[in-house]
């Protein structure tokens, strides 16, 4: 097959968008990325190479290679909430993961490959798969978020990932479950209370400008900045990882932005090209 | 006042794996022997790796050692800290991270596998014990009096995370004393550290929880010192031809703050702990040391170095504070 560019995404990481009673923002960042899963599938992506920071690992990259994620995670901090307790069962391409880990060794980095019975998969993995695979008819292949390894490092390990899927004849699409700004409120709030803080909200805003012109130089280059003045997810290592990927070199269309509990999340979406189905595509 | 309780932790099937025969325990120290509140504190640091090392029936994992002078320093932890006979070990750990307010579990009989996420290969724990609810709901209700933003956990799904299990298994690997685990409000990861002041505050609240329920409690700080460390790890995990610091400068901070640790007042750990973390990246930036030394008072005394190692290039002490 002819291998084209990979459709790719911004999703956020947060358990509230699967709250019973969200707030406005949460619902609105939820149906977004429920058609980002809709526009996967009708892109014919066969799997999501996935990177969630809540996977956050300090040693090597682990790629998970267990076949079945299947349980419950009572999330440490929002157990009190019904989007606390997460029910998941997630298909993992394990041809492709095997795949990909190898060539993250051969890209000279370190793969380290995962598969343990109880392996707690996190909450952004939970959430996002949830959404973009309600009926859990996909199939997933994920790496963790080193927090010591650089941009360059990150993109590397995505551009190892799609050269895997590439070789195994798989349309891959790309997915990044990350928030943007992290200053949570540290209290309890109501729902309708919730709200990013100026400075924060002129950051993210910002940086989803700069994706929405398609300038993917200048989101790498204020990326530490933006780390620095708005607490960003991981310091934003997630567009790293997705520019590694080759997606998003083009305009981004923001599908959601809004505040979760005090955080900046958005539903971001990069239109692949050379893949099946790709019509309903739209680049703002 | 609420009743002192000595339960034995763990199932028989976890008994079975415990390691047999630990060296019997000196005689407790006459002046505290009859008197609850905080009898001391440690400065234990979890390394997924010192357990591992140890090879104990509870993880899966097996090793051939390393990382020995740290364990010998936790096994003199362990002879003075059966000395001091206390009624329950507290625990404040920066790897259970909650973002919202701190929390204290209050589940009666934490069971289950911790499989930790970031060293799986190094950590799948088996781990059965006892919280000492009484104590545990004191500490919530003490906090939440001086203005901090509390939490009883009371949910059995939550997994309990290494921070916690390493600090707690190596203290005391026999699991035979009730535990109080404290969650760290903080996530390193986004770039916001704990406030310090308000880990003074918890400690204060954790001192009025232990005096109140008339409870003889040892206090384990579960942070490593300087945080720096290797991003990718030998195929012997316990290679210690490659353990070292991960730079002069890392190590020469920790000296500096283990130096004034040894010299004393614990007072003077106030400017010294932020200034650590400033020049390290420490772990204690997390809160728990802040918290334990706070909890005790912050004594005019010296604290007693027992170890020092790198894990992974990362420093780390066992300290002990002994209350006046």
């Amino acid at each position: 097959m002819t291998p084209g560019r990979a459709p790719a995404a911004l999703v956020p990481t947060m358990p509230h968008l699967l709250a019973g009673d969200p707030a406005p923002s949460w619902a609105e960042l939820a149906a977004a990325t429920r058609t980002v899963g809709d526009r996967l599938r009708a892109a014919g992506v066969d799997t999501v190479l996935l990177l969630s920071t809540q996977w956050f690992t300090v040693l090597g990259h682990q790629v998970q290679c267990d076949e079945r994620l299947r349980g419950r995670r009572t999330d440490e901090n929002w157990y009190a909430y019904d989007y606390g307790h997460l029910d998941h069962d997630l298909a993992i391409d394990t041809e492709l993961a095997h795949s990909w880990a190898d060539a993250i060794d051969a890209a000279g980095m370190q793969a380290r490959r995962t598969r343990y019975e109880g392996f707690p998969v996190d909450t952004g993995t939970v959430v996002a798969a949830r959404l973009l695979d309600p009926d859990g008819r996909g199939r997933w292949a994920q790496v963790s978020c080193n927090l010591y390894a650089d941009p360059a490092a990150m993109a590397a390990v995505a551009a190892a990932g799609v050269r895997a899927a590439q070789g195994l004849g798989r349309r891959p699409g790309i997915v990044a479950v990350s928030g943007l700004s992290s200053g949570l409120t540290p209290r309890w709030i109501r729902p309708a209370e919730d709200r990013v803080e100026p400075e924060h909200d002129r950051w993210n805003r910002k940086v989803l400008d700069a994706i929405r012109a398609g300038d993917r130089g200048a989101v790498l280059a204020m990326r530490e900045e933006f780390a620095d003045a708005a607490q960003a997810d991981s310091q934003f290592r997630a567009f790293a990882f997705l520019d590694g990927s080759g997606a998003v070199d083009r305009p981004g269309e923001v599908l959601a932005y809004g505040p979760v509990w005090g955080t900046g999340a958005a539903v971001v979406w990069w239109g692949g090209s050379g893949g099946r189905g790709e019509s309903t595509e739209r680049e703002s | 006042m609420a009743r002192v309780f000595h339960a034995t932790a763990g199932s028989g099937r976890s008994a079975a794996r415990r390691a047999p025969g630990t060296e019997p325990a000196p005689a407790p120290a006459p002046r505290s022997a009859s008197r609850g509140g905080i009898v001391a504190g440690y400065l234990a640091p979890h390394p997924p790796h010192l357990v591992y090392a140890e090879n104990p029936p509870q993880n899966e994992p097996r090793s051939t050692g390393g990382w020995e002078v740290l364990r010998w320093g936790y096994e003199e932890l362990r002879r003075r800290l059966r000395a001091h006979r206390p009624d329950v070990l507290i625990v404040h750990a920066p790897h259970w991270i909650t973002m919202v307010g701190h929390h204290v579990n209050c589940v009666p009989n934490p069971r289950g596998v911790s499989v930790e996420p970031i060293f799986p290969h190094l950590f799948r724990y088996h781990y059965d014990f006892r919280t000492d609810v009484d104590l545990a709901e004191a500490i919530v209700e003490e906090g939440s009096r001086a203005g901090l933003v509390t939490s009883a956990m009371r949910e059995d799904g939550v997994r309990v995370d290494y921070a916690t299990i390493g600090a707690l298994h190596l203290a005391n690997p026999d699991w035979d004393l009730p535990v109080v685990s404290l969650s760290a409000n903080n996530n390193p990861y986004f770039y916001s550290d704990a406030s310090l002041t308000e880990m003074e505050t918890l400690g204060a609240a954790t001192r009025r929880a232990v005096e109140r329920t008339g409870r003889r409690a040892v206090l384990l700080a579960s942070n490593s010192l300087s945080h720096l460390h290797w991003d990718t790890e030998p195929d012997l995990p316990e290679d210690m031809g490659v353990e070292r610091p991960f730079t002069h400068a890392q190590y020469a901070g920790d000296m500096e703050l283990l130096q004034t640790i040894r010299e004393g007042p614990t007072s003077r750990l106030k400017a010294a702990v932020p200034k650590h973390i400033e020049a390290t990246s420490s772990e204690t930036k997390a809160g728990s040391l802040t918290w334990l030394l706070a909890a005790m008072g912050w004594p005019a005394i010296a604290g007693d170095v027992l170890a020092y190692g790198t894990v992974i290039a990362t420093g780390n002490a066992v300290v002990e504070w002994v209350a006046p």
